[in-house]
């Protein structure tokens, strides 16, 4: 939101920022979703905050499972 | 909660939807000095709209736990080793969730709530996301946030007070959550909050922020892992701090390979906590179609971290004792590296645009990695684990 009032606000055209929607083609395919099947990220994300000492990174909240 | 808005946002009403899908996941860590770990998690989620901007699911998923792991993280003077005298456990954890999504042209919103249960931990939490777009669909804000009420069950420690090496841990779980003298009940209240910000910021690339906050209160130790402590050899349970607030930003990007049909992604991430726990994450991430229905994921990640501030080695807990009122047996508290690699097959079956059919897209798919572990002493915790399978097989339909 910063950045969108600070393009607007400054003047400048938003036209070189945006990507306009008959471009969107290969934005549509599944391999370019950052985020890919929700279940599958969850299942990662299960086992990676079980064995790594961190959390996040994945765009989705990770849950408990006291697998000690 | 961070989808990116692309020309679907600008599709027709559909029709009615369903999807439904099945995932089950094995891993397996072996250990050379007892059976190790072995978990399997199935999942399966369904889902339907209701009416044009409504949509509700459901999912439910299990871990069933089964292996030995050490009840006594250290080394006890003219005896075996710790490790080699592990206790075999096997538990199963049942988590039912439910979810309803409101999404309009540039804007969604949803709420979830699940619940957790197994032998010695209950869990409720609720789940609150927001997604907006702005700037002709080309940004998307996303927020989300979290609340579990956790119980967790542990031994009656009530009149330890300040003897904390009189603290007892957990022989099992039999008596949880029932009125037994030998057993209580401990509180973990958690609060997760995740922005992100997405931008299509060219016809080929897909870039991301994100950040993950992360706050506990509570009960956070294994109640049934003891720790070896001085050289008298005192064993009291795990104790760690009740308050743990951790933090991670990371940055994703995604780059379309039109000519191979493929396209790369990249994560970046740093962490650290209030438990002086510092990190940093790497992935590369490489998907690939072959012919029209099968797909290929490759997948490499780095993971780098140093221990808490209170953690130790076996021996240094022997030789030194604790570092503080304060101690552990975690291996993910310790100094040490990960390492994961591995691909993913999927066989995707959509009917041709001429053709009716009873569903709009199927897949099939198997994939397998390995994670391997550095630790950085031959005294931390688990150490006679060094890497693990993991393997899995899913199935999804929307119609």
């Amino acid at each position: 939101m910063i950045l969108a009032a600070a393009l607007a606000g400054g003047g400048c055209s938003t036209a070189k920022w945006t990507v306009k929607p008959h471009q969107r083609e290969l934005l549509a395919d599944r391999i370019m979703q950052p985020d890919g099947n929700a279940q599958e990220t969850a299942a990662d994300e299960h086992i990676l905050s079980n064995r790594e000492g961190a959390i996040g990174g994945s765009g989705t909240s990770g849950g408990g499972c006291g697998c000690n | 909660m961070t989808a990116v808005a692309t020309t679907a946002a600008f599709a027709p009403r559909a029709r009615a939807t369903q999807d439904a899908q099945a995932r089950v996941t094995l891993f397996r860590e072996p250990s050379t000095q007892n059976e190790g770990i072995k978990v399997i998690h199935p999942q399966v989620d369904a889902g339907t709209s209701l009416g044009p901007d409504f949509h509700f699911a459901v999912g439910y998923e299990v871990d069933i736990v089964s292996g030995a792991t050490p009840a006594v993280f250290g080394v006890r003077p003219g005896s075996v080793d710790a490790v080699t005298q592990a206790t075999h456990f096997s538990d199963t954890r049942h988590q039912v969730t439910g979810t309803l999504a409101y999404t309009r042209p540039t804007s969604s919103w949803s709420f979830g709530y699940s619940y957790g249960f197994e032998s010695d931990y209950r869990s409720q939490a609720i789940t609150g996301g927001a997604t907006t777009d702005f700037l002709d669909h080309n940004f998307t804000l996303g927020l989300s946030y979290t609340h579990n009420f956790d119980r967790v069950c542990d031994a009656n420690n009530e009149n330890v007070g300040d003897q904390l090496l009189e603290l007892k841990a957990l022989g099992n779980s039999s008596h949880c959550f029932t009125s037994q003298p030998d057993v209580s009940t401990q509180k973990l209240s958690i609060d997760t909050f995740q922005p992100s910000l997405s931008w299509t910021a060219t016809p080929k690339t897909l870039l991301q922020i994100g950040s993950t906050i992360q706050v506990l209160d509570g009960f956070q130790s294994n109640p049934y892992r003891s720790v070896g402590l001085g050289t008298q050899n005192a064993q009291p349970q795990e104790h760690l701090p009740i308050y743990r607030q951790r933090y991670a930003v990371y940055a994703r990007g995604v780059y379309a390979l039109p000519a191979v049909r493929a396209s790369g992604l990249m994560m970046a991430r740093y962490y650290q906590d209030s438990w002086a726990v510092q990190a940093v994450t790497g992935e590369v991430q490489l998907n690939k179609y072959f012919g029209n229905q099968l797909l290929l994921t490759l997948r490499g990640r780095g993971h780098f971290q140093t221990g808490a501030s209170f953690y130790r080695t076996a021996t240094q807990y022997s030789e030194l004792g604790p570092g503080g009122k304060y101690w552990t047996g975690d291996r993910e508290l310790s100094p040490m590296s990960n390492y994961l690699t591995g691909g993913k097959l999927a066989w995707i079956k959509k009917p041709g645009q001429d053709r009716s059919s009873w569903y709009v897209e199927m897949e099939v798919s198997a994939k397998y990695e390995l994670l391997l572990y550095h630790l950085e002493s031959p005294d931390a915790p688990n150490a006679d684990r060094t890497h693990a399978h993991i393997m899995q097989g899913a199935f999804s339909l929307r119609f």
